[in-house]
This record gives C-alpha cells, structure tokens and sequence, in this order.
C-alpha cells in the first residue's frame, strides 16, 4: 500500500524541477502579454489601466511597425537561407578528408566561443569605412571599395548579416557535421557499386539523409533570426535612417529606453508569435522528415 | 677606535629602523588623517551607527574613486555600505525599475539634471535642501556648497515646471563632475595650411572643408547614432548658439519647435558639414568611435565633451597629444557660445529608508577632500568645486592641455554653459526622435525643414499621449 502511493507520487516529485522551471518561464511571459494590454508607463504610474487591443491597433498606426515587421521577416529569411548553405558546405568540406581536418574543426568553433557582443564589436572596428577598417584595406588590394558598411542604408543590413553569420555558421556547421556522420553507409557503397557520379550521390542520397538536420539547423537559425538583437544594437541601434530597425530593437527602444512598457510588450508579443509560429511549422517539417529518413 | 665603530653601528641601525618605519608610520597617519579631516565637520558622523545603505552606482571613474573610500566611510560612521555597479544603460533602466515602484532598494543614486526631471515629476526623488539646511546634518561651513561651481549647483535645481524653471526650486543632486561643450581642433594642420579656427557655424563647414582637402582626413567627426545622445553634446551647444540662445526644441508648453527656420538653417548646415567632411560612417558614430577617430589622427575637428581632452593629450591613448587646440564652439550673431551642459550628481531616492544616513553618505561623497581624491586619483574630470579645479595638482595636469589653452576655453565656456534641454520628462524620446530626423536629412530622404516638421509633430503627438500636453 505504501509502496503504491510511493509510487504514484514518485513521478510528480521528479516532474517538480520542470514543473517550477514552466512557472518560472510563464510568469515573466503572462505578465508581459498582460502589460501588452494595459497602458503601462514606467515614468506616469497614475496613467496605468487595462486598454485590451488598444496597443495592438496602436501598432497599425505606428510609422515604423510596418516596416520593422517586414525587416524582421525579410533578414530572417535570408538569413537562414545563407546561414544553412554556408554551414553545408562547410560541413561537406570539413567532412571530407582534407589535410589538417582535426585542426580546421577545433578552429572552426572560435566564433561560437564569442559574446556576440564582442562579436559585433570587433566587426564594427573592422568595417570602419576609413582607412583604419581592416576589410576595406584588404579590399584596397583588390581594387575594390571602400565599402561604407555599416554606415550606409543599402550595406547595412548585409553587413549585420556578415557579422551574425560569422558568430552563427559554425552552430549551423556543427549539426551537419554532426549529421553527415551519424549517415548509413550503405546506401554509399551502392552508390559506388553502381557508379554514381558525386553530385548524384549528394543530390540523391547526402540530401535526403541529412534533411532533419537542415530543418533543426533552420529552426534555431530562423527562431534567432528574427529575435537578433545584440548585433544591430552594438553596431547601428536600428540605423542609419532606420535601415536596420527590426521588431526586437523596436520593442527595446518603447520598453527599455522610452519606459512604455505596454507599446514595448506588444512589439515583444508580435515577435514572440512570429517565432512561436515559425518553429511550430519548421518542427513539424522536422518530424515528417525525420520519420521518411528513419523509414 | 672600538667604541668609535660601535657607535657608528648604533646609528646606522637607527637610520635602517627608520627607514623601514617611515612609510608605515606615514599610512598609519595617513589614514588617521584622513578620518581626522572628515571629523573636523561638527556633526556627529556616528548618529546613525548601525543603519544600512544600498547604493546605485553608473560604471564611471567617479565609481572607481569611491569604491576604495567606502570602507572608510563605514568606519567613519558605523553606516553599513552595498553597492549595486551596472553599466550605463543597464544603470538607468534598473533604477527606473526600483524608483517606479518605490521599492528603497537604491537609496543613494548617480543621476543628473536631465535625469532628475524624468524623475521628480513623478516624485521619485527627495529633495536636498532640507538636508542640507539641517546643522544637525550638515557642517555647512565645513562642507562649503558655496564651493562648487554655482552654474552647476543651479543645473540640478529645478521648480518642477515642465518647459522651464532650471536653477530654481528644489536642489535635487549634487554634482560631482561636470562636462560642457567645446571644440577641439587639430592645431597643427590649422596653423600648417592657415585654416581659420572657426567661429560662426559657416566658418566650421568651411575649416571641416579645407582639412579635408589638404591633410586628406576627415574635416570633422561628431557622434551620429540615431539616439538622443547624437544630440546631447556638440550639435545641441551648436544650435543653441547659433540662434544666440533664443531657440528652444520646445516653448514653455512644450509645443516642439524642431522646425523653426532657425533650427531648419542650423540642422542643414550641420548634417551637410558633416555629410561632406565628416566619416563616411557617421551614422554608426558613437562618442566613444567620435573621440577615438580623433584621437587616432583621423579628423580635424570634434565639438564635444571638454574632458575628452585627458584622452586626447594622453600620448598611450592619442595619437595627437600636444598637437590640440580648444576653442568655444561657434557663437551665433551675437557673439556669445551657449554650450549645454551636464552634471553626473548625487541624488536620493524617496523611498530610502534612512533618508539621513544617505544623506551624511551624499556629504561625505561630495566633501572637497572626497572629490579633490576623484580627480587626482582617478581623473574623474571636470571637477565640481572651485577648490578642487583650482588644486595645484589638478591645474598641473589640465594646466599642459592645448599649451594652457584648455582651462582657458572651459572657464570661458562654464560663464554662459547651461543646460541644453529644456525641462521634459520625455528628453530621452524627445533626443531619439530629433535623432532620427538627422539621419533622414543625412540620407536626403526628406529635407530639413520636412523632417524637423515630421519630428515636431510626432513629439507633440508623444506628449499628448502621456497627458504632459493637450
């Protein structure tokens, strides 16, 4: 009898640190979709009260919503579009047997090592536009540039995205890699017993294979994507001209410089469904392809 | 020949012990001294022994001077001293955290004119006066407010009167440095290819010009991140000169008057000098990219803080050490400089606890001996108080900078230095929004006068929203 109600307790008691570590994740997120709702000024406690979608109409009406919801969407987009294609071919490249393999993998996770902050720091010195930045010196021997990276409307973007693919690819790289030898070899060795050209072999069979961990590799990168912060905010702060405003550094500026916390913590819940939405879809996508692969 | 010799030993044995004595006898006096200085004050420092104090400190040199005396603090009054040290913008948002709720946990606070509006309208912070008019409390003739500078006493006075009412009213913090406005220009390549050191705005295009085509490097630097702190420095001193210091970004009821012709003029001929001469990346600019650029040599001319100056003519750091001159940032028609103004400064929470015991903690921090160790220790510049300026140590250093010329500009510039803003608890929205219409001028997206019209209206809008306007 005892030992029964041991038993039946027994599993709630280990759920207990989930249980606790759930709240203690729910409770910063119900407070903030609460304050999404209210007019919630730091500065002006006496104008607080309950405004139900006021915030969220509001946004309509904000000059820069627009336009930092189609920045966020649209670097996301890109991003994990060049982030996951670099990171295969690094995978490849590293999978394969080239000299110095065991070296290049140790040095590869150099950039994972960085806060992206010092991340974002060190490219900002290195894409100054005078002659100080490194990279249009090394540019300079090209015949090439200078490039105003940073500094201009139509480089900027790019540029964070140089910076946050530098900090992320070896993430990207590191699960192919992962991917690439966890693969069967079979399917290799009937290839060659056919004689399969590379590029079949890749297109038919390496593709295919490694599929989940593309999608799981484009989860994460598409979820921190469309959450970036730190770069743009140690680089440009949303500049120039806006160029580089997304959603997360609009939703710093109402909460963190501007003490609205209610316009803040709307922009933060319109982010938090973007990518709530986008890696519900891509995990599904992961689970269908990791059950073909495994059937 | 015997007892000869032995008394020579005798001496010098006594030399030796006096020599390895010295310097503990020194920092044992040292140290007494020390406590002995704060105990001239009559004021009992021990009145409340026992009671506990948290403070919230900003990154900052003055920090660092105090951190090593706080311990000094303690033993001199049995007050038991934490402290919480964040960076800058981690300082401000945790503070307006703890202050809007009203929780105590920062007692003392590092704060400062423009921030004291934000925080007092919504009676966040407890004015000092009566502190210090209390003899109990404070030793006046030993603490000497007379001494600080009183342009900087004024600016963290405010009536509470939204759109006015700087230096009178309520003394809210006490300052303990101060930084205006000022324009530093490399002398050497002004005096190489005879470039007049400007003084009118037209004249500053034109120097930025001319030091771009002969020395082949940037005319001009100044910050440019579309935030409030773009405008905080020379571009503010700038314009309020330029209109002889009869423009405001807003009138009394803070109407926004960004697009003003006077501020139309002023803005084009800035964002054009600095889109003609200034970095390429300018946009991204920071003040701490700013003063670097010209500090490494890579610009003719910066208006911005005057104690950037202890960068610039520090020879591990610059670049162009002893190479600088300073001159006031160019006055308008009437020929006088208004250059803002700020002042890091000490104030108190309204829901301390121990309002008195923070308040010997602000008297202590803020006594001459106290700040007079904050500049020659740790070069916590500019000094608050006369005396401490006036150090011979202190004038020894400053005294070298632009071969004298530096005290010169910056006890010039303090006669008629204020503060830059007029009083509004939404500064912070209102210099991001100012901003960000620098960059729409920059990028010709709009000309200035449409996006200083663009910018007015979106204050006005701001204002209005949180009730401080109808």
């Amino acid at each position: 009898m005892r030992s029964r109600t041991h038993e039946a307790v027994l599993p709630y008691i280990l759920l207990l640190p989930a249980f606790l570590l759930l709240v203690g994740m729910l409770y910063p997120f119900c407070l903030g979709l609460y304050y999404s709702l209210t007019s919630y000024y730091l500065q002006y406690p006496h104008l607080f009260r309950f405004v139900g979608l006021g915030n969220y109409l509001a946004l309509a009406k904000e000059p820069l919503f627009a336009y930092s919801l189609k920045f966020t969407l649209g670097y996301a987009a890109i991003g994990v579009i060049v982030q996951v294609g670099l990171g295969l071919g690094v995978a490849l490249l590293l999978h394969s047997r080239i000299v110095g393999r065991g070296v290049l993998r140790a040095m590869m996770l150099m950039p994972l090592m960085m806060p992206p902050v010092i991340t974002a720091l060190m490219w900002k010195i290195m894409m100054a536009s005078t002659k100080s930045g490194i990279l249009n010196h090394l540019l300079s021997f090209l015949g090439l540039g200078p490039i105003n990276w940073l500094g201009s409307v139509d480089s900027a973007m790019v540029s964070i995205l140089i910076i946050d693919t530098w900090g992320n690819l070896p993430f990207v790289a590191l699960i192919l890699l992962g991917g690439l030898q966890s693969l069967p070899y079979e399917p290799y060795e009937a290839a060659l017993v056919d004689g399969a050209s590379g590029w079949n072999v890749f297109r038919f069979i390496t593709l295919p294979l490694l599929k989940p961990f593309i999608v799981l590799a484009a989860t994460f990168r598409v979820m921190d994507a469309l959450r970036i912060f730190d770069v743009i905010y140690a680089t440009t702060v949303g500049g120039p001209a806006d160029a580089t405003m997304n959603l997360h550094m609009r939703a710093f500026f109402f909460a963190f410089q501007w003490y609205q916390m209610g316009m803040g913590m709307a922009y933060a819940m319109v982010l938090l469904a973007l990518v709530f939405l986008a890696s519900y879809f891509l995990m599904g996508y992961w689970k269908r392809a990791a059950e073909q692969t495994t059937t | 020949m015997k007892t000869h010799s032995r008394w020579l030993a005798w001496v010098g044995l006594w030399f030796l012990a006096l020599a390895c004595l010295g310097p503990i006898g020194d920092a044992v006096a040292g140290e007494a001294s020390g406590l002995a200085y704060y105990r001239q004050a009559k004021i009992n420092w021990r009145q409340f022994e026992g009671q506990k104090l948290t403070i919230g400190l900003n990154k900052h040199p003055f920090t660092e001077s105090l951190l090593p005396l706080i311990s000094e603090f303690e033993s001199l009054t049995g007050i038991k001293v934490e402290y919480l040290i964040l960076p800058e913008q981690e300082y401000f948002s945790k503070l307006v955290v703890d202050l809007s709720q009203q929780r105590g946990e920062f007692t003392v606070i590092m704060t400062g004119p423009m921030r004291n509006w934000q925080y007092a309208t919504p009676g966040w912070l407890a004015p000092l006066d009566d502190f210090l008019n209390d003899p109990k409390l404070t030793d006046k003739s030993w603490y000497k407010l007379e001494d600080f500078f009183p342009g900087l006493i004024a600016a963290n006075r405010w009536n509470m009167k939204l759109g006015g009412g700087v230096g009178d009213g309520k003394l809210w913090s006490i300052p303990v440095l101060a930084e205006s406005y000022i324009l530093a220009y490399r002398k050497d390549i002004f005096d190489q290819h005879k470039i007049k050191v400007p003084t009118s705005m037209e004249e500053m295009a034109e120097a930025a010009r001319l030091v771009k085509k002969h020395a082949g490097i940037d005319g001009v630097v100044a910050r440019g991140i579309p935030a409030a702190s773009t405008i905080a420095t020379g571009f503010i001193s700038g314009i309020k000169s330029y209109a002889d210091g009869k423009w405001h970004e807003s009138d009394e009821k803070l109407n926004s008057a960004f697009h003003d012709p006077r501020s139309v003029k002023f803005t084009q001929l800035w964002v054009d000098m600095v889109r003609e001469s200034g970095p390429a990346n300018w946009a991204n600019m920071t003040w701490y990219d700013a003063m670097e650029s010209f500090a490494t040599g890579q610009a003719g001319m910066i208006a911005d803080a005057d104690f950037f100056a202890a960068t610039y003519e520090d020879p591990k750091k610059s670049k162009v050490a002893g190479k600088v001159g300073y001159a006031l940032v160019p006055p308008g028609p009437g020929g006088v400089t208004y250059s803002a103004l700020w002042t890091w400064a000490l104030g108190m929470s309204k829901a301390t606890k121990n309002k008195e015991a923070a308040w010997l903690f602000i008297q202590w921090a803020t006594s001459p001996r106290t700040l007079l160790n904050a500049t020659v220790e740790f070069r916590n510049y500019n000094p608050s108080r006369a005396s401490v300026m006036n150090n011979a140590q202190v004038q020894k250093v400053m005294g070298d900078w632009g071969s004298g010329g530096y005290v010169k500009t910056v006890q010039e510039n303090l006669k008629t230095a204020r503060v830059g803003w007029v009083p509004n608890p939404e500064r912070t929205r209102l210099g991001d929004i100012w901003a960000r219409a620098l960059h729409e001028i920059y990028f010709k997206r709009a000309t200035s006068e449409e996006a200083l019209k663009k910018a007015s209206a979106e204050m006005d809008k701001v204002l209005v929203e949180v009730g401080l306007k109808k």
